[in-house]
């Protein structure tokens, strides 16, 4: 009936239960696998590494004779070379040569005798051949369900039964939302039993802005995008446009022809939009490095390599990547053919060694979003009340404000002593010399620095009182322009994309100056030269005795190098930063001291001669201007209206009480600028004197040979008459009817969403390595189905969808599961883990956490520690993304395809689930179960917090425990509680309710975790009790699972 | 590439994070519970199943500890003294030896290329004599135990792509590490603790030193369940571990007996393995909250045990501290364990930095290998002291400035191994008498990484992945050969 595939396959076949049929032979599915992977490495298309002249790849080789001998004779096994060493027991005869370390299994001899036997045919290669519309198989079926059953058939299998509402309503939500439905449409949908319920179902999902997102997810992989350069220091970058282009292409529906044309070649278009120039930063997504001493022409060649690669395993199915060194030795790409392709990308005007200091590598260009979305009304008249709120003072939060900071200058002072440290060492990665310190707590860092951390290792003095703080002195230096404390900005060139210095255009610029960008300090019981970033004291507060208006002290708590510390530059004489511990530190525990002072701004900037003092008792400076110390001093009733306006607007800047305000209006501000302000991103160009290409030998960028013009892989259809011979003649090559690869590939990708699997089950490679297709005729049928319809993607899915093959029900047999366990023959619904952005987003909306913005620059949201700092080169580079800041408010909750993408450092709760690390092109993730996962969806604050939340809208939704469970279990699972289950979640409640009851700091400390508020009105015990119950639900094996 | 061939192989090789997701049937339960039976199906043949059947041969090790030396550690001034740098100090390197090889784009544009010999003497030690610099006490100490390499290079002359290389076996991105290919052909013998971990310290040299990145311990192209979990000081040292506030083990313990409970319900009505091995996961998950902070828990330590690791050991994240763990963790049987110690790229100021630099890793390194000596684990555990090149016998800057440094240099560079398979005491290869080009048994990358795979019973040239339609080999496609010389 159906003969094993290959070697890899024969557990596969084995498992089906299949017996050879001869008369069913087929050279593409039975017999090249076996070729190509044991003979075609030195009997291929390779010439190079041939063996005996002799080619196995065809026939006229293979049949030819030479010296007598024919390695093929069709009909005959006797006097075919080829198999007679294949039964050789002769080492040095047997074929394949036992160094090759392959081996033919039996069944595998069987099937080449069979072939030999039966005259040897030889066929083209299925998927060089363009695909033809083939019939379908008769019935009533619609085309996929038809070429399904008529499989199953084959295989003497039924097709499965259907899937229960629910299931099925979770299913196509997430596979084309990425976002489970709310208890209330699953309800719903189970409900309606009108006809066309499924229908209007899949079509309500097709127009949702969350299609586009679920779409992207999987080319995002294959593009490799992220947020950050990739190799070496893996500094940031902007390339979100990129992404938006992609959702909003989705939504639009546009015709994949079209997507892959403009992200190919939409700057070659005639009259070529913005939006077509965002699009060809598809291949810019690759990994760029600036990283000193790297050589640009190695660099560039393996950025254009890498780009081959990505067109080759996402839009053509072809490991072209074989064929950089050396001619392929499976698939008919020669080396030529390799760098013919390669030169269409090598006419940007890309640099070696670009991308530093977060400005995109170059080309870029600034330009606005593509994203079309209705929230901007409603984000203005957010904004405008958040500006109203802030700008009117609100009574209490002034009366707590003031309280509060009567209280600290209350305090201030009290105690006080700064005590000097004694110096031991002065150190920077990257300076030897100009570092000096004096016998006591005096630092000179002279002719300022690279970018560049200092660390200043001290001992401390003895003390009895507990260290309450530390405190920089800047003293002026005479030799500095205008006897300033810093030699920047008025001399020097500030580090190239460093912020803009502390100078205001109000005051005399003529004088050196500094910036501080960040203090760290570790407390030891011994002398280190560097800080322990494990063991870095939490700093509470930082004042100053001046500052510029836009370098408060403050700025210096944010480790990135746009924000810090500088003097206002009329203040005169020493300039000193007082921080202010967390926690106080005994000094019998600790008799060290390490200061790192980051002068991330550059050369220029540095402070040149620093005393450090260790404080005891309260800081006797303030964080609040002198207008506000005055306003505050002043009785309140006899403040001038100037003095209450800076009152009021210092504690709009400051208070607890608005943070929530503050951060909230930031967002926003960041949110309407992303809609429609412009902003960096790259894109393709043509250099004015593009580079040359050159066959390169051994693929090394240092050995060229031959040079080559842009040009296709000869052995497939030429390109369409007419076309360029540039990118866009490439797109349109690619594009056209007669490309046998296009189609397929793409049709083969968006099965695989909703399967879990290819039709070919090795999607980037449809050569003559890759697997034959489980569902030939059905892939030929959808990709010429794809190709007619305009290759309209909304049409695809909805006939994939539609059918009642992807609406089995995915439960199974165990016998089917043992005959089949991968679904590859299609006998019942599609199962598979969801990715790990799926898995984040459903704890986010059961949590009713979930912002559900489309679109827009990446985001920080909860992760644990700095992770970024620990890998990364911070404090040495003016490159951004070297150390983790969390955001706040909205941005903790947007999708998880918009966290921050850090390549050397990607957000560990993603990769627990598989996510890639967007290095390189990925076309399949893994799917693995690991302890690791786990430990995140039950730990990560993230998750945590998702069931606080989710806790909270489980017990406003009824006041009635048997309901609140039913619908918790609903809106997780999109399904009815059984009673057995129901009966667990019970005695759950009973139990976590007893517990909590009993203990209030418990409470407490359970509902900690997370930003978001809490509804204060609801028990706390009671909250804590059901939040179990809410991690419980979301760690459901099914809630995890698109059944 | 077959999915389920290679999942039902990974399964067989019991990974600990169980990459068992998808489609083997009831197998995937009854082989975490009954690991010996699959051993047992492992080792059957005849059924035309392909299966990686590893060991290949009978192996001398069955760990491995990777001691990373991140940024180029310099061969020149710890390893391979010779007089003819002394007689040429300051004397500008011969064009004969300097050759036309590629130089960094840091030193390319240099008029001069002045010798400068070893920063500090060293001393003659062990029994084969080898040089080693008085920076390396420890080390000098522990001579009798290495098989010091003198002739590694590689092409790399770069950071990214160099450490890319000799953690994967390839300069660019995309391919799995050391240890994931070591998880992935041989699993764990440990069910409470991941196959492979590694753990980062920032050198104090060099602070920050050159980035690492998590592809360094990545699984590339090989299921994630291989790649290295990072262990890290603190409460969580791995990711996620602690329970959130306020909740205990008891009542964690409770809800996760409510939890499968929930899934053996769902599981048995849908005939769903994947479930059962999910429950499975969640309790290794379970005895990863005890095992990993039993492992971090130094307080049983002797004194002196603490003492011969060296001050810093107690500071948690430093590199002797992870050394001790490292210890603790090869105890454990976790197959693969590497440490990547950051701040070995000495441009500048290397009078400086490298005393440093050496000071943070001598007496703690010296201390675990004696340590795994004298608890019975060296003999099968192999020691990698690697790098990922050397450093110019030529100044980086003006000679003699406090500024001068060295370069990067991959046509010549130093490490050693010990342990499991190695031949103890003895120098293999050899460079020119500038310690600049080999003129003796010169070492790739990839040798060195079919000597180790070796070491583990693996050949390395059957030991493959198929992906995207080859069959990869943390070698590479390129040929590379078992240094048979220092084996033991």
């Amino acid at each position: 009936m159906f003969i094993p595939v290959r070697t890899r396959s024969l557990f596969l076949a084995a498992l089906l239960c299949v017996s050879a049929r001869a008369a069913d032979l087929d050279y593409n599915r039975d017999i090249r696998p076996i070729l190509s992977e044991n003979c075609f490495h030195c009997h291929g298309f390779d010439e190079k590494s041939r063996k005996a002249e002799l080619r196995l790849d065809v026939a006229e080789s293979a049949f030819a004779e030479r010296d007598g001998v024919t390695a093929i004779k069709p009909g005959d096994l006797a006097g075919s070379d080829a198999w007679q060493r294949i039964l050789s027991s002769d080492p040095d005869e047997l074929m394949p040569p036992p160094k090759s370390h392959l081996k033919l299994s039996e069944p595998e001899k069987n099937l080449l005798k069979l072939w030999i036997e039966q005259g040897a045919k030889y066929a083209g290669h299925w998927s060089f051949l363009p695909p033809q519309r083939p019939e379908i198989p008769e019935g009533k079926d619609g085309a996929v369900d038809a070429f399904v059953r008529q499989r199953l058939k084959d295989e003497g299998l039924a097709p499965g039964g259907a899937a229960n509402r629910a299931e099925l309503i979770r299913r196509l939500s997430l596979d084309l939302t990425g976002l489970p439905p709310s208890a209330e449409e699953a309800v719903a949908f189970e409900s309606d039993s009108s006809p066309g319920a499924y229908g209007k179902l899949v079509e309500r999902l097709l127009a949702s802005p969350h299609f586009g997102e679920r779409m992207a997810l999987e080319w995002l992989d294959a593009a490799r995008y992220a947020d950050t350069n990739g190799f070496s220091i893996d500094g940031g970058r902007h390339m979100w446009l990129w992404r938006d282009w992609v959702i909003q292409a989705f939504n639009d529906n546009m015709p994949y022809e079209r997507f892959l044309t403009e992200q190919l070649a939409g700057d070659l278009l005639p009259g070529r939009t913005e939006a077509q120039l965002i699009a060809t930063g598809f291949q810019r997504n690759n990994m760029v490095t600036h990283e000193g001493g790297t050589l640009p022409e190695e660099n560039l060649t393996n950025y254009n390599a890498d780009r081959v690669k990505t067109l080759g395993e996402s839009v053509l199915g072809l490991t072209l990547a074989c064929a950089q060194c050396h001619n392929h030795k499976f698939d008919p790409i020669t080396q030529k053919d390799y760098f013919q392709i390669f030169a269409f990308f090598n006419s940007l005007s890309d640099r070696g060694l670009d991308g530093n200091a977060g400005i995109n590598p170059g080309p870029y260009i600034s330009a606005k979003t593509v994203l079309r979305t209705d929230e901007i009304p409603a984000v203005e008249k957010r904004i405008a009340e958040l500006h109203a709120l802030l700008a009117k003072p609100d009574a209490a939060a002034l009366a707590a404000w003031e309280k509060r900071q009567r209280s600290l200058l209350d305090q201030r002072g009290k105690g006080f002593a700064a005590h000097p440290v004694k110096v031991l060492n002065v150190s920077t990665p990257n300076r030897g010399s100009g570092l000096e310190f004096d016998a006591g707590n005096h630092v000179r860092l002279k002719g300022g620095g690279e970018m560049g951390v200092f660390d200043v290792s001290t001992e401390l003095p003895d003390l009895r009182a507990p260290i309450t703080g530390l405190r920089v002195v800047v003293h002026p230096v005479p030799e500095l322009t205008g006897g300033g404390w810093g030699a920047g900005p008025a001399e020097g060139k500030p580090a190239k994309g460093a912020a803009k210095p502390a100078e205001d255009a109000s005051q005399p610029a003529k004088k050196g100056t500094f910036v501080l960008t960040s203090l760290s300090v570790t407390a030891d019981r011994r002398a280190n030269d560097q800080i322990n970033l494990h063991k870095l004291e939490r700093i509470a507060r930082v004042t100053a005795s001046s500052w510029a208006p836009s370098y408060p002290p403050s700025g210096c708590l944010d480790p990135r190098n746009e924000s810090g510390w500088s003097p206002e530059l009329s203040a005169e004489g020493p300039v000193r930063l007082t921080a202010t511990f967390a926690r106080p530190i005994s000094p019998e525990e600790v008799r060290n001291m390490t200061v790192q002072l980051n002068f991330g701004h550059g050369r220029s900037l540095v402070a040149e001669h620093l005393e450090l003092f260790v404080v005891t008792g309260t800081d006797d400076d303030s964080d609040l201007a002198p207008a506000v110390l005055d306003a505050l001093a002043a009785p309140a009733e006899s403040r001038s209206d100037a003095q209450k306006t800076a009152l009021w607007t210092a504690c709009a800047a400051m208070s607890e009480d608005l943070n929530r305000a503050r951060i909230e209006l930031a967002n926003l501000e960041e949110r309407l600028a992303a809609l429609t302000q412009p902003f960096q991103t790259m894109v393709m160009d043509v250099a004015s004197k593009p580079r040359d290409t050159f066959i390169l030998n051994r693929g090394d960028y240092a050995q060229p040979t031959e040079k080559v013009s842009p040009g296709t892989i000869a052995a497939l259809p030429p390109m369409p008459e007419g076309a360029p011979a540039d990118r866009l003649g490439l797109a349109r090559w690619i594009t056209m009817r007669s490309n046998p690869l296009t189609a397929r590939v793409a049709v083969n990708r968006f099965w695989k969403m909703f399967f879990g699997t290819g039709i070919v089950g090795t999607p980037a490679d449809f050569g003559a390595q890759g697997e034959w297709p489980t569902h030939p005729a059905l892939l030929d049928w959808l990709a010429v189905e794809f190709m007619e319809s305009g290759w309209d993607v909304k049409h695809l899915v909805r006939l994939v969808v539609m059918s009642e093959t992807y609406r089995q029900s995915s439960a199974a047999s165990p016998a089917l599961l043992e005959r089949d366990p991968q679904n590859r023959l299609l006998g019942r619904g599609p199962r598979f883990r969801v990715p790990a952005e799926l898995i984040r987003d459903t704890a986010l909306k059961a949590g009713g956490l979930l912002v559900p913005r489309v679109g827009g620059p990446s985001v920080n949201p909860y992760t644990p520690g700095d992770l970024w700092r620990e890998v990364s080169h911070y404090g040495s580079t003016p490159a951004t993304a070297q150390a983790f800041v969390q955001d706040h408010g909205e941005k903790l909750y947007r999708r998880s395809l918009y966290t921050f993408w850090k390549r050397t450092a990607p957000p560990p709760n993603m990769m627990a689930f598989d996510a890639p690390n967007r290095e390189v092109c990925t076309i399949s993730r893994g799917n693995t179960t690991t302890p690791l996962q786990a430990l995140v969806t039950l730990n990560d604050p993230q998750f945590v917090e998702a069931a606080r939340a989710f806790a909270q809208r489980i017990v406003r939704h009824s006041p009635d425990d048997a309901e609140r469970l039913r619908w918790a279990f609903r809106e997780a699972t999109s399904r009815a509680v059984k009673p057995a289950e129901l009966e667990v979640l019970r005695s759950a409640l009973a139990r976590e309710r007893e517990r909590f009851r009993a203990n209030a700091a418990r409470v407490a400390e359970v509902l900690s975790v997370g930003e978001s508020p809490r509804d204060p009105s609801i028990e706390p015990a009671e909250h804590a009790a059901w939040m179990q119950l809410a991690s419980l639900l979301l760690n459901l094996s099914e809630v995890v699972t698109r059944n | 590439m077959n999915p389920i061939i290679d999942r039902l192989a990974h399964l067989t090789r019991r990974t600990f994070l169980g990459d068992v997701s998808r489609g083997i049937g009831g197998l995937a339960l009854g082989s975490l519970l009954q690991p010996d039976l699959l051993r047992a199906a492992q080792s059957e043949g005849g059924d035309g199943l392909p299966r990686l059947g590893l060991p290949h041969f009978a192996p001398k090790a069955k760990r491995v500890l990777c001691l990373f030396q991140s940024g180029g550690l310099s061969h020149v001034d710890l390893f391979d003294d010779k007089p003819m740098l002394h007689q040429h100090a300051g004397k500008e390197l011969p064009p004969s030896v300097k050759g036309s090889q590629r130089l960094t784009g840091m030193t390319s544009g240099q008029t001069a290329y002045p010798v400068v010999p070893p920063l500090e003497p060293g001393k003659r030690c062990g029994k084969q004599g080898t040089w080693i610099s008085d920076l390396l006490p420890g080390i000098q100490s522990i001579a009798d135990e290495l098989c010091i390499i003198k002739s590694m290079h590689t092409e790399a002359i770069n950071h990214d792509p160099g450490i890319t290389f000799m953690n994967t076996g390839n300069q660019l991105p995309g391919y799995a590490s050391m240890g994931s290919w070591v998880s992935y052909g041989l699993g764990t013998e440990n069910q409470n603790l991941p196959a492979f971990i590694a753990m980062v310290s920032q050198g104090t040299g060099k602070n920050p030193g050159q980035p690492v990145f998590s592809r360094l311990w990545g699984s590339g192209f090989l299921p994630s369940s291989h790649q290295g979990v990072g262990l890290r000081p603190g409460r969580s040292p791995v990711l996620f571990l602690e329970n959130p506030p306020g909740v205990d083990r008891e009542q964690r313990r409770a809800l996760l007996d409510d939890l499968a409970r929930l899934n053996q319900i769902r599981a048995e009505e849908m005939s769903d393995p994947e479930t059962l091995t999910r429950i499975k996961a969640y309790e290794m998950a379970f005895r990863m909250q005890t095992s990993v902070p039993d492992l971090t828990d130094i307080s049983g330590e002797s004194a002196a045990t603490l003492e011969a690791y060296g001050p810093e050991v107690r500071k948690p994240g430093s590199y002797a501290s992870n050394c001790l763990l490292a210890r603790r963790l090869l105890e454990r049987d976790v197959r693969f364990v590497q440490l990547f110690h950051r701040g070995w790229d000495q441009h500048i100021a290397i009078t400086r930095q490298l005393p440093n630099q050496c000071r943070d890793i001598d007496q703690p390194t010296a201390a675990l290998v004696k340590d795994l000596r004298q608890r019975g684990l060296l003999d099968d555990t192999l020691v990698v002291f690697a790098t990922e090149f050397g450093r110019t016998v030529f100044s980086q800057g003006q000679l003699g400035s406090p500024g001068m440094g060295r370069d990067h240099h991959g046509r010549s560079f130093t490490l050693w191994m010990a342990g499991g398979g190695i031949r103890p005491g003895m120098d293999y290869g050899a460079t020119d008498d500038f310690c600049y080009n080999i003129v003796e048994n010169p070492v790739h990358i990839r040798d060195l990484h079919a000597t180790i795979l070796h070491c583990l019973g693996i050949d390395h040239a059957r030991f493959t992945h198929k992906f995207r339609g080859l069959n990869t080999r943390l070698t590479g496609v390129e040929e590379a050969h078992v240094v048979k010389g220092i084996l033991s």
